[in-house]
């Protein structure tokens, strides 16, 4: 299996009045040919920090600092800003959370769509218009003729989610990174969104890291899936080893946390306590020594705060990396 | 049998539009209907959950029942009394009894108030204690919600989005109320946080014997609180019943579909979901007949002509649907 997209320790800090953030810090992971990364976390864990330093969008105060970034075998980190905007939107593409404020509310989605083919192959206007009618075809816009004229605000909020991934997808991209794609729509048009992703990966063999808070989404669409907790990956594995046999306290804590559904079928009414995680996120400028999790962990021992704590395979296959010394 | 407990909380009819204008000064060109037509009753104690999507008019009933926005037409009868007859004196002092918890934590606590100024507000406003008894009180509050009472003199800014919404909680707790509306709670909080608050919620019930309207988009989250759910589709509730009969074995294709929405989060569990076709309809001119047939898989021709209305189908629950 090949890999497409290979993240290397990567770094990526911000570098602030009060102190340096590590954002992202000694990050790792890869995506094979048509397959999903499930990046999980809670908000300031550092994924989106990594979607963004992929695709080189950050700015001061934050820099990305150290890594490589290996897309298809090249590296991505030498690259002048010239050469990386030809691969940013063509070979990497993204689709964000709020697709409102994504798109020019002054401009046609088509003309958006278009506007992607324009900028990166040498095609003429009406070939890129006819292209990004077929991309609003393959995302299954009715009409997309039609709806090709209208502007943004015309548009539902699934349908200009839709505009988002046909717009990710116009120009046949190696890697879509989708940052929270469903999280501001409604829970029946979010189910509409996910079965689209999967059939269009399936479709074109699309490799796609899916970043989202919530375990359900990844738990849909992801092959893979990493844990991330203040700016670092705590467990990576197979998405059944991680969901049914987590093994670092934190995805685990994190799993018993969600309300399942189904919750009042066996307790009936009296459905007693969620598990809860005490205390909170960690402050990223104070972070204390050692394992981030340990304030909040109930396996705590002195060891955990003595140095920092590796990535290491737990299981013989070596498929599940944890970074915890009770796991 | 007569009823021997009346209900806390009992809406009958209950509807709200908003009037869209044309121009700046024009006429009324429509309405919204948020909300249209529902009733239901809240028994003392009990959590009743409102469950739907944006825009389906959860949020405009929540305020609608403590009076936040005047009704058009209906009936909200509350704690033994008519809450629509009651003057705007009366009003005031029967909201002591009826609270709300909002859910953006930051929107909804003012920045240049100090936590003991936010949590003693409501004593300020109904004339309650003063001075050190104040304090006392605030600091017994910030104490049952979680905090440490040395934090009355901070600031907003310097809480996590959790503890600013313990801060909410205790604001709402301050007067002793026996309804409290929570709009969407833990909506804004991380996984890991949102747990704390709703087993700190299910505790200040127990303790205090509070009722709550719990409103909430998220269904896992509805179903582990509530010991009842109503199910709103565009400002109609479309099925009620207890949390067993709405969570395991939804009647309403609406509910069902919802149900099946829901991402699990185990990736054995990956389904055959019914996926609904389509976008959720305006409002403002919501489809004849059943404001659900446009999307609904088992619609028959009767559904576009005429409105199911919301009854019986079995002990303890309603639905809306003529093929039920």
């Amino acid at each position: 299996m090949t890999d497409v997209l290979e993240v290397k320790n990567l770094k990526t800090y911000f570098f602030t009045d009060e102190g340096i953030v590590k954002a992202v810090d000694d990050v790792s992971f890869s995506v094979a040919k048509g397959k999903t990364l499930g990046l999980v976390g809670e908000s300031g864990c550092g994924k989106s920090v990594t979607a963004m330093s992929i695709s080189r969008l950050i700015s001061p105060p934050g820099r990305m600092v150290g890594g490589q970034i290996l897309l298809n075998g090249r590296d991505l980190v030498p690259l002048s800003e010239r050469e990386m905007r030809q691969v940013r939107g063509a070979q990497i593409s993204m689709i964000f959370q709020e697709p409102m404020t994504a798109l020019n509310p002054v401009l046609t989605v088509g003309y958006q769509i278009a506007e992607a083919v324009l900028a990166h192959e040498k095609v003429s206007k009406k070939e890129a218009w006819s292209r990004a009618v077929d991309a609003m075809k393959a995302v299954a816009i009715p009409d997309p003729e039609k709806r090709a004229k209208d502007y943004p605000h015309q548009l539902s909020g699934g349908m200009r989610q839709r505009i988002m991934i046909a717009m990710a997808l116009v120009c046949n991209p190696a890697i879509v990174i989708a940052d929270e794609p469903t999280t501001a729509l409604d829970v029946t048009i979010q189910a509409q969104i996910l079965e689209l992703l999967d059939s269009l990966r399936e479709r074109y063999h699309l490799s796609l890291i899916l970043i989202s808070h919530d375990l359900g989404v990844i738990a849909e669409v992801a092959e893979t899936v990493a844990v991330m907790y203040a700016g670092k990956i705590v467990e990576i594995g197979p998405a059944m080893n991680v969901f049914h046999n987590p093994k670092h306290p934190y995805t685990e804590g994190l799993l018993r946390s969600v309300p399942r559904l189904g919750s009042s079928a066996n307790a009936g009414e009296a459905k007693g306590r969620l598990y809860a995680i005490e205390g909170s996120v960690p402050n990223l400028l104070h972070l204390p020594n050692g394992c981030s999790f340990a304030p909040r962990c109930y396996k705590k021992t002195v060891e955990c705060t003595l140095s920092e704590i590796p990535l290491e395979a737990v299981d013989e296959g070596h498929l599940t990396e944890v970074r915890c010394i009770h796991a | 049998m007569p009823d021997v407990t009346e209900p806390l909380l009992s809406v009958q009819h209950l509807k709200k539009y908003f009037p869209i204008h044309r121009g700046v000064f024009g006429s009324v060109a429509a309405h919204v209907k948020a909300v249209d037509d529902i009733s239901f009753t809240i028994n003392k104690g009990e959590t009743f959950g409102l469950v739907g999507e944006s825009g389906c008019g959860k949020t405009t009933a929540g305020r609608v029942v403590l009076r936040l926005l005047e009704p058009d037409s209906g009936t909200i009868r509350f704690d033994g009394v008519d809450l629509l007859s009651l003057g705007k004196h009366d009003l005031r002092r029967k909201r002591r009894d009826m609270q709300i918890i909002f859910q953006d934590p930051y929107a909804s606590l003012n920045p240049r108030m100090t936590i003991r100024t936010i949590v003693g507000e409501p004593f300020a406003i109904h004339g309650i204690a003063s001075g050190s008894e104040r304090d006392d009180r605030v600091a017994d509050l910030l104490k049952t919600v979680g905090l440490d009472s040395s934090v009355m003199n901070r600031y907003p800014h310097e809480f996590s989005g959790g503890q600013r919404q313990r801060i909410g909680i205790a604001r709402a707790l301050a007067l002793k109320p026996k309804l409290i509306v929570a709009d969407e709670p833990v909506s804004a909080l991380d996984v890991s946080i949102q747990a704390q608050i709703i087993n700190l919620l299910a505790d200040l019930q127990q303790q205090f014997g509070l009722t709550y309207l719990f409103i909430s988009h998220a269904i896992p989250v509805i179903e582990h609180i509530s010991t009842r759910i109503g199910v709103m589709y565009l400002g109609k509730l479309v099925e009620v019943g207890t949390s067993r009969q709405i969570c395991s074995a939804p009647k309403h294709p609406y509910t069902q579909a919802l149900l099946s929405a829901v991402p699990i989060p185990d990736p054995a569990a990956r389904k055959q979901r019914v996926v609904l076709r389509g976008d959720v309809p305006t409002p403002i001119n919501p489809p004849p007949g059943c404001r659900f047939h446009t999307r609904c898989p088992i619609a028959v021709d009767r559904c576009k002509i005429e409105e199911p209305p919301l009854r019986q189908i079995e002990d303890g629950r309603d639905a809306a649907c003529h093929e039920i």
